[in-house]
């Protein structure tokens, strides 16, 4: 029998300095269609910002560098994304045994948060130019909104193609189920003993599996540590919903430029934000509540009219006495995981009610599962 | 009327379910019903322009007249049906009467009170006040949801009463000249002038007395109309006696004052449309309605469109459109002033609406049964338990004791609430100084601080929250919630203070002119409302640190091994806590959780905020520095950021699932001690993670030589697993025979999955046959 033991002191990732950190961060960025998406939509976005600022100074205007402020502020939430989808592709180490892909719910609901609070600002505001509506200098308005309705245009565009990706569903999911697949896999070997590479086999198995069972059009060059998402659902409808808020804003005030300059209709402004703040709010409750559940540990929506079932059926096994203590939550998007324990009787077959367990737990979308045998007292 | 409701029970019957009528046959009624209230509505203002020019008794001479004739003319009340008898005669005079003086009653209201106030007053159904006088003067209401509807509806009369500011305007519309047109509306204006109340208020009590009257007199004819044979055929006679009634004094009248009127002919059509809209189109279609529909489910959609559209034509009636859509033959005699639309009348439709819904609901007892089957002989057999179980709504009052008493119970969210009280209290008296002395920049802060109260509210919900048992859904519990609520607190500030640093460094820019005066008492009031807070969530502060030592100390001992005792140890080196820590669910209170840590950057947020005021205000006073509020706001903004950042850290170490740090060593001192469990080979996926503040849950996978006990390898990994912390522990052993078959399950693992797809069907066949 081999000495075994977890130490991974070996795996950590060596201290490397600055620049190679960011060289190697940026090749992880560029690595991934949404990652890569976000950082290029990101980076237009803050050269309009910084270009809209530069002209505000030289112009002396003071709306125009409000206004690149607030493009800043809105980049955060594509910060926030590319941030959340670098970070959930670290490999998960000793004190994230999970890995870091919960991040990117994380991302979703920062994001949702923020979209939130800035249309509850905008509701208030409306109302309160609804109340006395303020002289509006329009004259500048309509060129920067319609600039910035261009620039979120190619970002719905972008994000649209890149959620096209993901909205093909089957093969997202496949890309998850693939993981999943991997990772019982690569357990199945590591309990034949060569657990000391116990790291190191993981990420092995996840690339490999990802090489030769689904061999479609998804692009991954093989970066050993990803294997964890593609792409993730939940930061593209965080900084999808963002954007789509964003040029929502632009169209309101292109209409209510419009209106003003032309019917002197100063009501249009404030009932056009409060339209399109009830309208972000609206659009964003979906998301925040979804991963509210999954932060929260839920039982995840999918699995819940199935798993009564499961039970069920594990409860009809030979010997088993009862069930208790389930836990079913989700890990990130399509990955769920389960708990449960077993009291059964003191001459049952354990491995065979476990693997049978495994089986019918497997068969109803659950990858990980643990199951604790209790055995009954005589 | 009987025929038709046997005949709808058969109807009915025939599908198994809730005894209901289908709603697709209902539509048309529904429809029906809306259509002629709406139209009811347009008649009652017109009639209120009408009675501008025309008398009020001479009006609801006409419009009796005129509804008698037509009435007469459909319904053939003296060629048709049985004899009316002696007795029945005075008795419909006796009606007639009661009728012409609730009709009086109604129209001199509207004239006080204008139109719109008298639809919602006035256009109540039966159902709707009965239920109401029953919860007001019986014990048995029907239960809270009755008490609510009753406490709505005299809430929107009170709105009407004292909100609703329009009687100047009123008073100068109704009495140009100073005086009456007749004797009645003088003693009538004399009785309201003397209980000393207004013109206008004066027609809202005028108008719930003929409210109540009508119901009454709704009730007590409803035996002589069955005697009379019909409704309808009563209405008819009365309004015909009522007629007769009423002619001698229209004569009296026209003889003695002169009239407003130019030209009766022009009138004409105004009064056909008033008699139709107001009188014969609605009787007849609510007959209609209450025999086809319930009569719940009638007054629910009636009164809502009503109110709806008296509030559309309140606000649109004198509107120029409207002026020209109407009949040409009436000048806009009328200034846009009188009984406008007001936010008293707006609340107070509102909360009629409710009423009116609460009120009109059927209690759920014995109403709604569910046909289950018919018996043997053929009678139809209904289930009434479930839905009535079901339908009990909680009484609003013990709710909010309930939830007061569960607030007031734990140390961290009383905390929360008194300070919340003290800090709603403040904004309050904030509020109303800035209204009453009208100071604008009063109510924005009164605003602000209403805002920050959220954080607060939201803190006092998490920390309720934290103790709901967990579910089958929320299998871990809710234990979750107080770490995203510190976490969203934590959010929001580092926003605020994102934009605070934003607006400093414009302000750095062009330092605007502040008004001083007024900042220094309201900062003075909201600093030390803070410094209260802060000294509350303080003491639970440095209570919480002295609880993480215990923590570091006790694990620390727990690698010696002493398994069990362990547990009881820690929850007794803090004594207040008591046992229940020791367990599972633990007490998450008392110490300081994320979401108490949350709210007390909040509140040192704000803190600081006003200490920045402060020394800002006297920097600029005494120094004229008007480059210090900035400057401070920046500082401020920096100390809120670089205090948040450890709260976002921990909060997202959580929600990322990561290993508890304080426990870290300790479980990695288990998992060695673990390996050197005799017969265990080697464990695998070994997760560790805190759920809450009291939760950590954990799970690994531990491989066996094949010739063990694998319960004492559970109880062993369970033991050591759980002096390390962990309390929500799952172990699954493996031997050698499971990873065979698991191998084979993981490499045939897409043909598996391939297939379940493909027979989602036959698997679900078989399962049918395993569950039951």
């Amino acid at each position: 029998m081999l000495p075994l033991s977890v130490k991974d002191d070996e795996y950590k990732p060596p201290r490397l300095n600055l620049l190679r950190k960011a060289s190697g961060w940026f090749r992880s960025i560029l690595a991934d269609r949404t990652s890569r998406n976000l950082f290029f939509f990101l980076c237009l976005n803050l050269s309009f910002a910084f270009v809209e600022l530069l002209y505000g100074i030289w112009s002396n205007s003071l709306g125009l560098i409000s206004d690149s402020f607030h493009m800043f502020f809105d980049c955060t939430a594509l910060l926030a994304g590319l941030a959340a989808s670098v970070i959930s592709k670290w490999r998960s180490n000793d004190a994230f045994s999970y890995g870091y892909v919960r991040a990117e719910v994380l991302a979703g609901f920062v994001n949702g948060l923020f979209l939130i609070f800035t249309a509850f600002f905008i509701f208030s505001e409306g109302v309160e130019r609804a109340l006395e509506p303020p002289d509006v200098h329009h004259e500048r308005l309509l060129p920067v909104s319609i600039l910035g309705f261009i620039v979120n245009l190619i970002g719905i565009f972008v994000f649209q193609h890149g959620g096209h990706g993901h909205s093909h569903g089957s093969g997202h999911e496949h890309s998850h189920s693939l993981f999943n697949g991997g990772l019982s896999h690569g357990h199945s070997h590591r309990g034949h003993g060569h657990s000391h590479e116990h790291k190191h086999g993981h990420s092995h198995d996840h690339s490999h599996s990802h090489g030769h069972s689904h061999g479609q059009d998804y692009c991954h060059d093989d970066h050993s540590l990803e294997g964890m998402t593609g792409s993730s659902k939940q930061i593209l409808q965080g900084v999808f919903l963002h954007i789509v808020a964003d040029t929502l804003g632009s169209i309101g005030v292109i209409i209510s430029a419009i209106l003003m300059q032309n019917y002197g209709l100063m009501i249009a402004d404030p009932i056009c934000s409060m339209l399109i703040a009830l309208l972000i709010g609206v659009s964003i409750v979906p998301l925040l509540k979804e991963s509210i559940g999954i932060l929260m540990q839920r039982t995840p929506p999918s699995l819940e009219n199935a798993l009564p079932q499961c039970y069920q059926r594990v409860q009809q096994l030979q010997g088993v006495y009862s069930l208790h203590d389930p836990h079913f939550w989700t890990l990130c998007t399509d990955v769920y995981i389960g708990t449960l324990k077993l009291l059964v009787a003191p001459d049952a077959d354990g491995r065979w009610i476990l693997s049978q367990t495994h089986n019918i737990f497997t068969q109803a979308g659950v990858r990980q599962l643990y199951v604790q045998i209790d055995v009954a007292a005589m | 009327m009987e025929e038709k409701y046997s005949g709808q029970a058969l109807a009915a019957g025939g599908v198994l379910g809730p005894v209901d009528v289908p709603s697709a046959r209902l539509t048309r009624y529904v429809v029906l019903l809306c259509f002629t209230k709406f139209l009811k509505a347009v008649g009652l203002f017109e009639s209120y322009d009408l009675l501008k020019v025309v008398h009020l008794v001479q009006f609801i001479f006409v419009v009796k007249l005129g509804s008698a004739f037509f009435m007469v003319l459909f319904q053939k009340p003296f060629s048709s049906g049985k004899v009316v008898t002696k007795r029945q005669w005075i008795k419909i005079f006796k009606h007639a009467i009661v009728g012409c003086i609730i009709s009086l009653l109604w129209f001199f209201g509207l004239t006080l009170c204008g139109p719109l106030r008298t639809l919602l007053l006035f256009e109540h159904s039966d159902v709707v006040v009965l239920s109401l006088l029953s919860v007001l003067f019986t014990s048995s209401g029907g239960g809270p949801a009755k008490t609510r509807g009753a406490a709505f509806f005299i809430i929107a009369v009170i709105c009407l009463l004292l909100f609703d500011n329009d009687d100047l305007m009123a008073k100068i519309a109704e009495h140009p000249e100073g005086h009456h047109d007749s004797a009645l509306t003088h003693v009538l204006y004399t009785v309201i002038a003397f209980l000393g109340v207004a013109d206008h208020k004066g027609g809202v009590l005028l108008l719930v007395l003929a409210l109540c009257c009508k119901v009454g007199f709704h009730m007590a004819s409803r035996k002589l109309s069955v005697d009379v044979g019909g409704a309808k055929r009563l209405q008819a006679l009365s309004h015909l006696v009522s007629v007769l009634l009423l002619c001698p004094w229209v004569i009296v009248l026209s003889l003695t004052t002169e009239s407003k009127v130019e030209s009766w002919s022009s009138l004409i059509m105004p009064f056909i449309t008033v008699i139709f809209f107001v009188v014969i189109l609605d009787f007849y279609v609510e007959s209609i309605c209450s025999v086809k529909m319930e009569a719940s489910k009638c007054a629910r959609y009636g009164s809502f469109l009503i109110f709806i559209s008296a509030l559309l034509f309140g606000n649109f009636w004198t509107h120029p459109i409207t002026d020209q859509l109407r009949a040409m033959n009436k000048p806009p005699h009328h200034e846009s002033t009188e009984h406008v639309l007001s936010g008293g009348v707006v609340v107070s439709a509102v909360f009629f609406i409710l009423s009116a819904n609460i009120l009109s609901s059927p209690s759920r007892k014995g109403q709604k049964g569910t046909l289950i089957g018919y018996s043997p002989e053929g009678t139809p057999l209904y289930n009434f338990m479930g839905d009535a179980i079901q339908q009990s709504s909680q009484s609003l009052p013990r709710f909010i004791k309930e939830s007061l008493k569960q607030i007031l119970e734990e140390y961290d969210s009383r905390q929360i609430f008194y300070f919340l009280c003290l800090n709603l209290a403040f904004t309050f008296v904030e509020l109303f100084y800035g209204v009453w002395t009208n100071s604008l920049g009063l109510i924005s802060d009164g605003f602000h601080m209403l805002f920050d109260c959220s954080a607060l509210v939201m803190g006092l919900f998490a920390a309720l929250m934290t103790r709901w048992k967990a579910t089958r859904i929320f299998s871990y519990g809710y234990g979750r919630v107080e770490i995203l609520s510190g976490f969203i607190n934590g959010l929001f500030l580092m926003v605020i203070a994102f934009f605070v640093f934003m607006e400093s460094v414009a302000r750095l820019v062009d330092p605007p002119d502040i008004d001083t005066n007024m900042l220094t008492p309201v900062s003075v009031g909201g600093l030390i409302v803070n410094l209260v807070g802060i000294c509350a969530f303080s003491h639970a502060h440095s209570h919480g640190a002295s609880r993480g030592g215990c923590h570091s100390h006790d694990h620390s001992h727990s690698h010696h091994g002493h398994g069990h005792g362990h547990s009881h140890g820690h929850s007794h080196s803090h004594s207040d806590h008591g046992h229940s820590h020791g367990h599972s669910h633990g007490s998450s209170g008392g110490g300081m959780n994320t979401n108490m840590r949350g709210v007390f950057l909040h509140v040192l947020a704000d803190t600081l905020g006003s200490v920045g005021v402060i020394v800002s205000t006297i920097f600029i006073q005494q120094f004229g520095w008007l480059i210090a509020d900035p400057l401070c706001s920046l500082f401020i903004a920096t100390l809120i950021f670089l205090s948040v950042i450890p709260l976002l850290k921990d909060a997202c170490q959580v929600l990322l699932l990561r290993i508890p740090p304080e426990q870290e060593k300790d479980l990695h001192a288990a998992l060695e001690k673990i390996q050197k469990i005799d017969g265990v080979i080697s464990y695998r996926d070994p997760h560790f993670w805190c759920h809450s503040a009291s939760v950590v849950a954990g799970t690994i996978h531990v491989q066996v030589v094949s010739d063990v006990m694998e319960q004492r390898i559970v109880q062993q990994v369970t033991a050591i697993l759980k002096d390390a912390g962990v309390n929500n522990l799952t172990v699954q052993v493996e031997k050698e025979a499971y990873f065979q078959h698991m191998s084979g399950l993981s490499t045939g693992f897409q043909d598996v999955l391939a297939m379940t797809q493909q027979l989602e069907s036959m698997k679900y066949y078989k399962d049918g046959t395993y569950i039951m």
